[in-house]
């Protein structure tokens, strides 16, 4: 069971008080979203002079699309993407002590803006331009993230590198297909093709964010405000994050602007090589293929998780209606890339 | 006896009234919820209507391509079996069924996705 805000309260005050803040009350405001992977939390950290708007995220136990990277280690990423030009929330505390809160923690300054892909795609279609914009700042950030010296990368940040980031993710996605225990033949289907079809390996790999969507962005009046959600981070192929950002899933709709529902691909591959990335095509289709394929796999996830009641979401729930829509996609894209 | 309404219709009133009645009256999480389950019931009632055409269509295509009997989720776990083999040539063979079947279910779940 997830702790309630009293209990949340008294955690996250231990956690704030162990990274070293001293005389600090905290004010659980109320839930944000509960996602795939954590659970994230609107709070207030008030001292006697000051309150700290900020938002803290415990990841699920239950979760099984989460890799094993610890919550400090993630807050140390979180700071290096800040460090290379990346908006992020700025981190104030993390914990990997799970009897705090029920899970590891992570604790940032809240970044006011919008998040709710939805809401998101309105305020962008007022303002002509806006969503192109939010594409290149897109661009330009991944640019930056996947320029951060490897060397610098704390230790427990997953390697999905060897032999290639492709091959690596083939081997993850049949691993998580196998633990599944419920058969899904379009996505078995996938994987087999992923596996024939693998891309070019990356000059070298990057440091990845693994979930870089609409929905993890945090959009501000002067656009990209703040990268949200950084537990799936991982040393990979730059173009997985591309790729990602461009799933249909992703678009709510608004399917003629490739990049999250607001932008063109134009945009954000013209920013993407300002800034210093470079762009293969190839692999840009193969990881839109795999990563649609590991949507999938989640959603089904979601799905078995609540059949077995391990969770009670009625979101989670209705995921297993979803998959279908991963389904279609995948076998499309199979289709536009010169079939099985 | 047959009770009234069907079921159908009272799925799609269920939908109406959370999305015309409570969504309205809510906010945040509850209000998610509400559209959540207010589309849940929209696909069931679809299920409903197609679901068992779509499931014998399935059955079908999956005793013809495997050449074997049995009741659906053994078809369907026979399938996985062998695509898990990883051979093309069947992979090729299997692909209209799953094609035909993904498009089903997702007129049921999305109709408007295509």
């Amino acid at each position: 069971m997830s702790p309630n805000y009293e209990e949340l309260k008294a955690g996250l005050e231990a956690v704030l008080a162990a990274a070293g803040y001293r005389d600090l009350t905290v004010r659980v405001a109320g839930d944000a979203s509960v996602g795939a992977t954590r659970r994230t939390v609107f709070i207030d950290v008030n001292t006697d002079t000051n309150s700290i708007p900020a938002v803290a995220q415990v990841s699920s136990r239950a979760s099984q699309l989460a890799l094993p990277m610890t919550a400090s280690d993630e807050a140390g990423l979180v700071n290096m993407a800040e460090d290379a030009g990346v908006p992020v929330a700025s981190m104030l505390a993390a914990s990997d002590d799970e009897s705090l809160v029920g899970g590891p923690v992570v604790i940032a300054r809240r970044v006011d803006g919008l998040t709710v892909p939805r809401h998101v795609l309105r305020s962008l279609a007022e303002i002509a331009g806006a969503g192109d914009a939010l594409a290149a700042q897109c661009g330009a950030a991944l640019a930056r993230l996947h320029g951060v010296d490897l060397e610098l990368v704390p230790e427990s940040v997953p390697r999905m590198a060897e032999p290639t980031p492709a091959e690596s993710y083939v081997a993850e996605l049949h691993r998580l297909l196998d633990n599944l225990n419920h058969p899904h033949p379009v996505l078995r289907l996938g994987v087999n093709w992923l596996g024939r079809n693998l891309p070019d390996a990356p000059t070298h790999p990057s440091l990845v964010h693994g979930d870089f969507r609409n929905g993890n962005l945090v959009i501000t009046p002067q656009g990209l405000g703040a990268v949200l959600d950084w537990e799936l981070a991982h040393i990979g192929d730059p173009m997985e994050d591309l790729a990602y950002l461009c799933m249909r899933t992703w678009r709510f709709g608004q399917n003629d602007n490739v990049v999250g529902g607001f932008g063109s691909l134009e945009a954000l591959q013209a920013a993407y090589e300002a800034e210093g990335g470079l762009w293969r095509q190839q692999a840009f289709a193969w990881w839109m293929t795999a990563r649609t394929v590991w949507w999938g796999i989640g959603l089904a996830f979601q799905a078995w998780n609540f059949a077995e009641g391990r969770s009670s979401s009625i979101v989670h729930a209705a995921s297993g209606r979803r998959v279908v829509e991963l389904e279609y996609d995948l076998l499309n894209l199979i289709d536009e890339q010169g079939g099985l | 006896m047959i009770d009234q309404p069907e079921r159908i219709e009272l799925l799609q009133a269920m939908a109406a009234t959370l999305t015309d009645t409570v969504v309205p009256a809510s906010s945040g999480g509850p209000q998610h919820a509400a559209r959540v389950v207010a589309n849940l019931c929209r696909i069931l009632a679809r299920e409903a209507e197609a679901g068992a055409t779509v499931a014998r269509t399935l059955s079908g295509d999956l005793q013809e391509l495997l050449g074997t009997e049995g009741n659906l989720k053994e078809l369907v776990t026979a399938l996985d079996a062998k695509l898990a083999e990883g051979d093309r040539a069947f992979e090729v063979a299997a692909l209209p069924a799953l094609r035909r079947n993904v498009e089903q279910r997702l007129d049921i779940a999305k109709p408007d996705y295509r």
